[in-house]
């Protein structure tokens, strides 16, 4: 019997899958070499004619070759196909340290940022956020605070007027939404007010005639100097961390009785003052009609102060010049 | 104010403690420590010596040779200072010494002579400031001895921030009863009685005027003018006051010691009664500066009978001071009201430490006390005569007993104070008291103008108490999980702003006339009468200049076009919606947006804008506005509108007008709004009702119509919204094409049913109700139609 001689054509096999250029061709190779009129399905028609040992033995090297043939195309297929991924993968080489988005910090003004931090903190133990106008009476922003008509915040070295009796001013403290918000809403009160307030001063790297405050109230029955504390020890701990440590410091404000100041260490161990806050003055509460049962606790606390801290800024101008280099820094 | 630790000790014994344990002591009473300095001499081996014998430089004019004795041994020491004999008492320097600085003195050849050190002044020794010659000490000062010694060079010296309601802690005494309370040390009388050996020649009357309650004074006879002892000058010049003579030097230093200001007369300048009262306008007085002070019904005045002699309680006259050929005083001792002083004090700016002292209020009951403590340092010196002090006092000033219920102090403070600890307080503090069981009677010291009310006293005890030893509690407000509309608002403008490329903005509310013209001619500016800058008197009336400044600004000097916005205020003159008595103002909302924008990708570098951007970043944050067309200042004509929310407006925004961009020398075209946001609710901007997706697939068209110029996209959106309203949508414009003749308008649909899948018969169906609809409603011309197209 003439047998076919199958390494020769495993052999064109090879050969021919080492031509192949294109995924799809691995199809035709496979028809090529198992299908119809290929030389293998001629050799299958032959078996009729061969004796049944013959056939069975010629048979199954048949077999035998199919299969090397169609496991050959189809690891060949596997590797072109691999080898097509790894020269993908291979191609794409960009240099990662190239930094394409220039978009740097949140795009909101840190005064803003620092601002809704502090709302967020009191916000989280139960205050909302009021607030008052700018532009204010004289009583608003004195009399009602119980500071004495000769004092010398008045005057208008220090105060900015918009009327020539000095009745109307920009408002020089937050402390004036304390007033606004009693005269219009009966205790308990809980508030802060963040907001701008205005100065004789000229913008250099420590003044500026425009700056940020936030104003806490808080009048209830049996709020006690002791709560003060408590209130601004928190805010202090979710505002510096944890570990800072805090003392306060006896001080005199007008509308407060008793004042302090509070301090907290840094971190080259310096005492640094943030905010001032004493009892509401019992004259204050007065003023606006509150009975006599209600007391609390009031603070204010600088924005642009704490916003110097938190992120080490050291010219109060770069908060008003909004050169886009501060601004995309947070 | 500056106090020094040795000078305390006068009052309460401290020597012993710790200036740490002082600086603590302090704040904790409510004195910020501004400054804390250890001093220690600046100078080595300064040795006193005395002057025998002085002889001229054989080659020079300017220098004299000196013998001096040191005790041991006598020197020859080169000097070039003149005002000094032999038989003066000096400091010397020898070779192998430093004086000021670490410079080290050495024997040195001063033109052919041999000088063994020098001869040291106050400046040399860093003592303080004085140029006229070298330091002269007392005769009786041992020779030989180290300067350190005699000197008291090893101190401490504080610099404190006092409060304004405490006048009576502006001197070492007031601070020093504060620390005896601390430190439970008691506090020394430091006064001797006087004993008068002249006639008084001067009359006092302080008048009718409430705002002099008490003038006292003392006359002087048979003294020197002469410097003060060297005590005195280290001790003045460590608090910060210049040393002059022994007259001036001591009024200084009873100002600093006990808080008493007091003013020296050359009595032989003075004529009949001294008397106090207002000045009529325009009268004149020329002040110890040399300047003619043209004085108004305000001042406050001491006279004689002939003429003003000073400026009460802010500074003497010039005609009556005391100089180098005066030879008897008249030292005033007064109780000037605050008021007074500081209206005058302020108009002329003049800040003395006087003045200062009468601002804040000193004791009613200090004046004869300060004469005393003058005549007793001139007394330790010179032999003088002096005269009885004239009192003339009208005692008008009372206070009367305040009392209080105990727990009062437990409702305030949340701790309660023993018995003990109250009483030992008051004692301390001189403050009259009786404690009860229930209650507390005190009355106020004639130094304390700050203890009028219960509250008063209370913080005094918590004060002393120290504010640290106070537990902590926190309360929880009625608030939780509001904060509030204004907040809201704010934080939800500035969420979406910022993450659409906006930078926020915070500007200077003030401007001048013109920017507030351009945009808002229709509104009245508001005006500062006292401006910072002549050429920002005006607050804003809108945010948009603002807005631009900042945007040129950066194009400018970071060459980057950027999106900005800011919120804030914004004022004019008429009435305030809600308050009585002050100008209108709005909290508002400007916004920027420039025609070619830098991005934030360096890939892409800048990206384009149009009227469209604008439009579509309003209709994000306010999803429920409408536009509406209106011509406004500072506005291009067509591109300008008003934004309407539920009918109301709420503010407007256009591009700006190209006159104003050319004006303004803006190369770009700015698209620009300005809202106010006290004119709509939080609640009116939520759009977000969810919208139930169909399990069934979509089909999808691009239909283009040609339309007329002024055809606008949203009707026909609308339409096919109403058509498709029972479906999911989602129909959006993806092309605007114009050019001279024609526009084509690009719409595509994507829609599915809730209840089936579309056959492809129902799909065209669908397609060609729409086109037949938009074509018959609004005149347009379907053009080309894809259905699922890609």
């Amino acid at each position: 019997m003439a047998e076919l001689n199958f390494d020769k054509v495993l052999a064109s096999l090879k050969l021919r899958l080492d031509e192949i250029v294109d995924e799809a061709e691995f199809d035709d190779v496979l028809k090529e070499y198992t299908g119809k009129d290929s030389l293998l399905s001629v050799e299958r028609k032959k078996l009729s004619t061969l004796s049944k040992e013959d056939k069975k033995t010629y048979g199954e090297k048949l077999n035998n070759v199919n299969n090397s043939i169609t496991s050959n195309i189809k690891k060949a297929e596997q590797e072109f196909i691999n080898k097509k991924y790894t020269s993908l993968e291979n191609e794409e080489n960009e240099d990662i340290t190239i930094d394409w988005i220039t978009r740097r910090g949140t795009h909101r003004h840190v005064i803003s940022q620092v601002m809704d931090e502090v709302v967020e903190i009191f916000a989280s133990i139960g205050y909302k956020v009021a607030f008052g106008p700018e532009v204010e009476t004289s009583w608003h922003n004195f009399d009602a605070l119980n500071t004495p008509d000769w004092h010398p915040a008045r005057y208008e070295s220090d105060t900015l007027y918009t009327d020539h009796n000095l009745e109307t001013l920009l408002r020089t403290q937050t402390s004036t939404v304390q007033i606004r918000h009693m005269e219009n809403n009966d205790p308990p009160v809980y508030i802060v007010a963040p907001g701008r307030v205005f100065r004789s001063d000229q913008l250099d790297a420590t003044h500026s005639p425009v700056f940020h405050q936030l104003e806490g109230l808080a009048i209830d029955k049996n709020l006690k100097f002791t709560d003060l504390k408590g209130t601004l020890e928190y805010f202090v701990k979710q505002f510096f961390g944890e570990n800072i440590e805090t003392k306060f410091i006896p001080h005199f404000f007008p509308f407060t009785e008793p004042s302090a100041e509070v301090l907290v260490k840094w971190n080259n161990g310096e005492w640094l003052e943030i905010l001032g806050c004493g009892m509401v003055d019992p004259n204050v509460l007065e003023h606006v009609g509150y009975s006599k049962e209600y007391q609390g606790f009031a603070w204010g606390v600088g924005i642009e102060r704490l916003a110097m801290l938190k992120y080490q800024i050291d010219h109060i101008k770069n908060f008003y010049e909004n050169d886009l280099r501060f601004l995309e820094q947070f | 104010m500056k106090i020094l630790k040795s000078w305390l000790n006068d009052w309460i014994d401290i020597e012993d403690i710790n200036s740490n344990d002082i600086s603590e002591a302090l704040e904790s009473l409510g004195f910020e420590i501004e400054s804390k300095t250890e001093k220690t001499p600046n100078y080595k081996n300064i040795l006193v010596g005395k002057v025998l014998e002085i002889y001229e430089h054989p080659n020079a004019d300017k220098v004299r040779i000196t013998k001096v004795d040191v005790g041991s041994k006598t020197y020859e020491i080169v000097c070039g200072a003149w005002n000094f004999d032999v038989g003066a008492v000096v400091p010397v320097a020898l070779p192998k010494s430093e004086i000021k600085d670490g410079f080290k003195i050495n024997k040195r050849d001063i033109r052919g002579v041999e000088s063994n050190g020098m001869i040291c002044s106050a400046s040399e020794l860093d003592l303080w400031d004085d140029h006229s010659g070298i330091l002269k000490l007392s005769s009786e000062t041992k020779l030989g001895s180290d300067f350190s010694t005699i000197y008291s060079s090893n101190d401490t010296l504080w610099e404190i921030g006092v409060t304004p309601n405490r006048g009576d802690c502006m001197s070492h005494l007031g601070i020093a009863r504060e620390l005896s309370n601390y430190f439970n040390l008691s506090l020394q009388e430091n006064s001797n009685e006087l004993k008068p050996n002249i006639e008084n020649v001067i009359k006092v009357n302080s008048g009718r005027i409430k705002a002099c309650n008490s003038y006292q004074s003392i006359e002087i006879e048979n003294f020197k003018l002469d410097d003060s002892n060297l005590n005195i000058r280290y001790r003045l010049s460590a608090v910060g006051v210049r040393v002059i003579n022994n007259v001036v030097d001591y009024t200084n230093y009873v100002l600093h010691d006990i808080g008493q200001p007091l003013h020296a007369f050359d009595r032989d300048k003075l004529f009949g009664t001294i008397s106090v009262r207002f000045a009529k306008d325009k009268e004149i007085l020329k002040t110890l500066d040399e300047q003619e002070r043209k004085l108004d019904t305000n001042d406050l005045i001491i006279t004689d009978d002939d003429k003003p002699i000073a400026l009460a309680g802010v500074m003497g006259g010039y005609d009556t001071e005391v100089t180098d050929k005066t030879n008897n005083l008249l030292i005033e001792s007064a109780y000037f009201d605050k008021v007074s002083v500081m209206k005058t004090s302020r108009r002329l700016n003049l800040i003395s430490d006087a003045s200062i002292r009468f601002e804040r209020g000193i004791d009613f009951n200090l004046q004869k006390q300060g004469l005393q403590r003058f005549v007793n340092l001139f007394e330790n010196e010179q032999d003088i005569f002096y005269s009885n002090i004239i009192d003339s006092s009208k005692n008008a000033i009372t206070y009367d007993e305040v009392k209080f219920e105990k727990y009062e102090i437990e409702q305030i403070l949340g701790v309660e104070l023993d018995d003990e600890f109250i009483k030992n307080t008051l004692t301390k503090l001189k403050i009259e008291a009786e404690v009860s069981d229930t209650e507390i009677r005190f009355t106020s010291p004639s130094w304390r103008y700050d203890l009028e009310r219960p509250i008063d006293l209370i913080e005094e005890l918590a004060k002393h108490y120290g504010f640290n030893n106070f537990s902590s509690t926190l309360p929880i407000g009625n608030n939780l999980n509001s904060k509030g509309d204004y907040w809201d608002k704010r934080l939800y403008l500035s969420k979406i702003l910022s993450s659409s490329n906006f930078y926020e903005t915070q500007t200077l509310s003030f401007t001048d006339s013109y920017s507030n013209e351009l945009f808002t001619p229709e509104k009245t500016s508001v005006k500062v009468i006292n401006p910072i800058d002549r050429s920002q008197e005006y607050l804003r009336t809108n945010l948009i200049p603002s807005l631009i400044n900042i945007y040129k600004f950066n194009v400018e000097n970071n060459n980057h076009s950027n999106r900005y916005y800011e919120i804030n205020n914004v004022y004019d003159d008429s009435n305030h919606k809600i308050f009585k008595d002050i100008p209108n103002q709005e909290y508002s909302l400007g916004l920027l947006i420039p025609e070619i924008e830098t991005v934030d990708d360096d890939r892409v570098k800048t990206k384009s804008n149009d009227i469209n951007s604008l439009t579509n970043t309003i209709k994000k944050l306010f999803p429920l506005c409408e536009f509406e067309q209106l011509s406004r200042p500072g506005f291009h004509k067509n591109y300008s509108y008003l934004i309407k929310l539920e009918n109301k407006i709420v503010g407007y925004m256009g591009k700006l007008s190209y006159k104003n961009k050319s004006e303004m020398e803006l190369e770009q075209s700015l698209y620009i709004a300005q809202i106010n946001t006290e004119n709509f609710e939080f609640k009116q901007l939520e759009d977000n009702i969810y919208t139930p997706l169909s399990p069934y697939p979509y089909i999808k068209f691009d239909l283009s119509f040609s339309v007329a110029r002024d055809f606008q996209a949203s009707d026909l959106i609308h339409l096919i919204e109403s058509i498709l309203k029972e479906n999911e949508n989602n129909i959006s414009i993806f092309d605007n094409f114009t050019n001279e003749k024609t526009r084509n308008l690009g719409i595509r649909i994507v829609t599915r049913n809730y209840d089936k899948t579309y056959t492809e018969a129902e799909s065209t169906q669908i397609l060609e109700m729409i086109v037949k609809e938009a074509e018959t409603k609004f005149k347009i011309k379907l053009n080309r139609r894809a259905e699922n197209a890609t």
